[in-house]
């Protein structure tokens, strides 16, 4: 293994957050808040550890897998761990266990939260809150790609253990690039969004909260009552829609630049993801109206947002969903196993796994019939090797194992009923941020206790890194030479 | 530069790890996903599985934008196809494998008709570089530049056994050479002042011809010159075929020991004067039989690494003076030379010098990759425009595995100390690690802010 290598990315990696740390620094500056201190202090911290690690003199520069792993893994963990110090040094959150819980559920897209009034906090603070979302959705290794320029070869192995899918594509021959490409759409799109906002009437600092918190699927808000407490339509139609994009494959925007419309619609991942948006859509709509809205445009606006919402893992919400009718709630609950597309913010099990699954599903039908039949299971008409649908099933499987036992965990340190667990659990694990029962609509994870805080937040980074990224750290051969 | 490789082969391969080093764009086609898989692995590129004939994938590979484009998959044909549809959708430059002798007469027609710019032959490349080596008769490898003024010698500690044990300042070296890389167990050294020389390193020293004699005959390592009169090949491929056609022109005698009876026959017909013996080279009683001791050089190219080595350590036990042997994998090079063989040679290695050579264009006279492909020794034209020209070499800041061997100046050999001053024109033997290949590039072009390049590829290779 190539210490060395490790350490000095790492290092670099520190040197990034703190250039990360600006903009909010900034903010609490301007409006003179007595945070800058904590964001003064942690910026100290980072310079203290990020400096000699940056500095670390490496023999060679190669990164195998080995290595790719461990600096995404310890990477995401070092990164959260100092992302909390803002929250803890200020004294507004003054467990650390909940600061880090607060820091991980931000960078990892999830966007639970400890803090029950938002609107109390200070703005330099809030603004740090909702910019980890958005750090984390492209990728926090992926974003240092795209501005540092010597990662080289092995930038590869990173690139995979970060990048959401069971497969990593490349769009110009060298990552450096491609990592600039995905960066700029990520920036492209969140300015959009803000500019939409800013024009529906939010603040610029709304904007660009709601921006971050839609974009990076956090789903971070600086309302109590998130996005319902915009008494207006525009904004959300208007997030609605940006949540779908956020949810797609960024490398599809790439193909609609060059001009390659019918390569990124004929996408079937795209399009799977949204005929599960339609078909979610329609049927909420219809067991909302009559019952909840009288009005069916009310009904299948609030249908469209909510499980846009669910599905790409954001959970910004307009409503008290649990106000809804059991199937409508049903279906919410089910759109958490779904997630977004591969390569995009979103977390949860992706909609290409689903794909595959239902593909192989059909296959082992077929093969009943016809036991000696040679199908292959193709998806935009390439056929995908049996080493990645082996690691698709194996990836479905384990992600059902760690629901479940994640849920019993959490039941056995809290006393609590199973939905609110089992949601919790699966909201973590997804990436999502809200469930049902304790931590639905409204609830904040407060009243976990630090055990059940530390559960959660390392799910949290299991699911954010694909599962596999962790738990191949974790095995003993890994460190062995 | 935008490059496209057709062709994740042994070749392919070479050539896109060259490649890579420098700041290229490289998209590598290939109908394997396996081979794909391994190659992105390792190398910063962009894949495509498809064949690189078909249009869709061309264009795919986006090869009207590409400057250079490379065909070396296994069929030859292919690789013209290719490389002619490469052209017409826009490809600045591009280069076909060919090896087939039977298109040998037909290649500048290719050239012409195809639009190929550049057609690479590895076994034809390897049977010249070995005449070359044969018909100049040293016996160790020696290098010339700038018509013979300057040399390059590969030396064996072992065999000047006064050197070991001794660091470079304690030598007492003719004036006009320096050693510029010391090869100490597969590792490359740069040496200076105080690193000491070891029994087993192999040293490359670059001089003036007389310094290099003088050191020679100083410690008692005399560079013999012996014609080469009769010569044994083994094996009867296609870089047989070329290299007993290179010797039959300069009157070399020449047997060659051939398996296939039908490819004897092919030889028989096609190399008038050569005599064609169907036998299996491994076989010590037809080598005995056929007079190999009394041979001046035997040249093992089967194509079969272990074949090669196997005839190789055979004949040098037998006796025969100068024993080459031809080995496609690059890391059996050194065990070769350990185990006494005169000389190991890798046609992809030297194929993908070649290359490279043709793809920078402009300014470089010639170029031998030394150390199996881990360096390169060059004589390169320095340009007006070119950043190390006008001031001491020691304010260059040169990268540790760059080394100014030599300056040609009209006529003239100087070995530069650190004061020399390099004028534009002049010509340069430089030693350049692989690793700093793009540096000593952008050097010798010195359009960009070369300071601001040195400074940032020195500071990225700590």
């Amino acid at each position: 293994m190539n210490y060395g290598i490790i350490i000095k990315i790492l290092g670099n990696l520190l040197l990034f957050q703190i250039a990360a740390l600006l903009p909010s620094l900034g903010i609490a500056l301007y409006l003179g808040e007595p945070e800058l201190q904590a964001f003064l202090y942690t910026i100290g911290i980072l310079v203290l550890f990020g400096v000699p690690l940056s500095l670390k003199k490496t023999k060679s520069k190669r990164i195998q897998a080995k290595e790719g792993l461990t600096i995404v893994t310890l990477g995401w963990v070092l990164v959260a761990f100092f992302a909390a110090f803002p929250f803890y040094l200020s004294g507004v959150i003054p467990s650390f266990t909940n600061a880090l819980f607060e820091s991980v559920s931000g960078l990892t897209t999830t966007g639970a939260s400890v803090i029950d009034n938002v609107e109390a906090l200070s703005k330099g603070l809030l603004f740090w809150r909702s910019f980890l979302p958005w750090l984390g959705g492209m990728g926090i290794i992926v974003l240092t790609l795209a501005i540092s320029p010597t990662l080289g070869v092995g930038g590869y192995q990173i690139y995979k253990a970060e990048t959401p899918g069971p497969t990593a594509g490349k769009l110009s021959p060298r990552l450096h690039d491609t990592a600039k490409i995905l960066f700029l759409v990520y920036l492209l799109i969140t300015l959009a969004l803000t500019v939409f906002l800013y024009f529906g009437g939010l603040s610029l600092f709304e904007s660009l909260i709601h921006a971050f918190g839609t974009i990076g699927t956090g789903g971070l808000s600086t309302k109590n009552a998130s996005i319902g407490a915009f008494n207006n339509h525009f904004i959300p139609w208007v997030i609605s829609i940006f949540m779908i994009a956020a949810g797609v494959n960024f490398s599809l925007y790439y193909l609609m630049y060059q001009r390659k419309w019918r390569d990124a619609f004929s996408n079937s991942e795209f399009r799977l993801y949204l005929v599960v948006i339609a078909i979610g859509t329609i049927l909420i709509t219809l067991n909302l109206y009559g019952n909840i809205y009288q009005s069916l445009s009310e009904s299948f606006r609030q249908a469209f947002f909510q499980v846009s919402s669910f599905i790409t893992t954001t959970a910004y919400r307009t409503v008290d969903y649990e106000s809804w009718p059991r199937f409508s709630q049903g279906i919410l609950l089910f759109l958490l196993f779904i997630g977004g597309s591969s390569g995009s913010a979103a977390g949860s099990i992706k909609v290409i796994r689903h794909l595959v699954l239902l593909k192989l599903i059909k296959r082992e039908i077929s093969k009943i019939l016809h036991p000696r039949a040679f199908i292959p299971i193709k998806v935009d008409g390439k056929s995908i090797p049996s080493s990645v649908e082996t690691n698709i099933v194996g990836f479905f499987f384990l992600y059902l194992v760690l629901f479940a036992s994640g849920s019993l965990l959490i039941m056995l340190f809290e006393n609590i009923d199973f939905i609110s667990a089992s949601t919790a659990v699966a909201a973590s694990l997804g990436n999502v941020g809200a469930g049902f029962g304790l931590v639905g609509p409204g609830h904040s994870f407060d009243f976990f206790t630090a055990e059940s805080k530390m559960i959660l937040a390392f799910l949290m980074l299991l699911g954010r890194l694909e599962l596999f990224t962790i738990f191949v750290l974790l095995t003993p051969d890994f460190w062995r030479n | 530069m935008d490059i496209i490789i057709v062709g994740a082969g042994k070749l392919g391969l070479r050539l896109a790890e060259l490649f890579s080093q420098d700041q290229n764009n490289l998209t590598i086609i290939d109908i394997s996903q396996e081979r794909l898989e391994n190659v992105s692995s390792y190398l910063d590129v962009l894949t495509i599985l498809g064949n690189g004939v078909q249009l869709k994938i061309l264009k795919q590979a986006q090869a009207g934008r590409a400057e250079l484009f490379i065909a070396a998959t296994s069929s030859d044909e292919v690789n013209v196809l290719a490389c002619s549809l490469a052209k017409q959708l826009g490809s600045k430059r591009v280069i076909a494998r060919i090896r087939n002798p039977d298109y040998g007469e037909q290649i500048d027609l290719f050239r012409d008709h195809f639009n190929i710019d550049y057609i690479a032959n590895p076994e034809l490349e390897m049977a010249k570089e070995i005449a070359r080596n044969l018909l100049k008769g040293y016996s160790i490898h020696l290098e010339t530049f700038a018509h013979g003024k300057v040399t390059m010698v590969e030396f064996r500690v072992n065999d000047l056994a006064v050197l070991a044990d001794k660091s470079l300042s304690q030598l007492d070296l003719p004036k006009g050479l320096l050693i510029a890389a010391i090869l100490r167990d597969n590792q490359t050294i740069i040496p200076h002042g105080r690193t000491k020389l070891l029994l087993g390193d192999v040293i490359y020293v670059i001089g003036k011809r007389e310094s290099i004699n003088e050191f020679s005959q100083v410690y008692n390592a005399p560079i013999q010159k012996t014609p080469v009169r009769n010569v044994m090949i083994i094996g009867g491929g296609r870089a047989s075929y070329y290299l007993a056609q290179k010797l039959l022109m300069n009157h070399v005698q020449v047997k060659i020991i051939e398996k296939n009876e039908e490819r004897c026959l092919y030889l028989a017909e096609n190399l008038k004067g050569a005599l064609i013996i169907h036998g299996d080279g491994t076989d010590r009683e037809l080598l005995m039989e056929e007079n190999a001791e009394e041979m001046d050089a035997l040249i093992s190219v089967t194509g079969m690494d272990e074949e090669n080595l196997m005839i190789a350590l055979l004949s040098k036990k037998i006796g025969v003076p100068k024993v080459i042997a031809k080995i496609s994998r690059s890391n059996y090079i050194p065990i070769l030379e350990q185990l006494g063989i005169d000389l190991a040679i890798n046609p992809v290695n030297i194929i993908a010098g070649e290359v490279r050579r043709f793809a920078q264009g402009g300014n470089i006279v010639s170029l031998s990759l030394i150390l199996q492909g881990e360096a390169e020794v060059l004589e390169a034209i320095v340009p007006d425009e070119s950043q190390i020209v006008g001031k001491p070499l020691s304010k260059l800041n040169l990268p540790e595995g760059i080394i100014i061997g030599a300056i040609v100046r009209e006529g003239s050999v100087i070995i530069p100390d650190g004061s020399s001053v390099i004028a534009p024109d002049d010509r340069i033997i430089v030693f350049c690690l692989q690793s700093e290949q793009t540096t000593l590039e952008k050097l010798l072009q010195g359009k960009r802010g070369f300071f601001y390049e040195l400074w940032h590829n020195h500071k990225d290779s700590r």
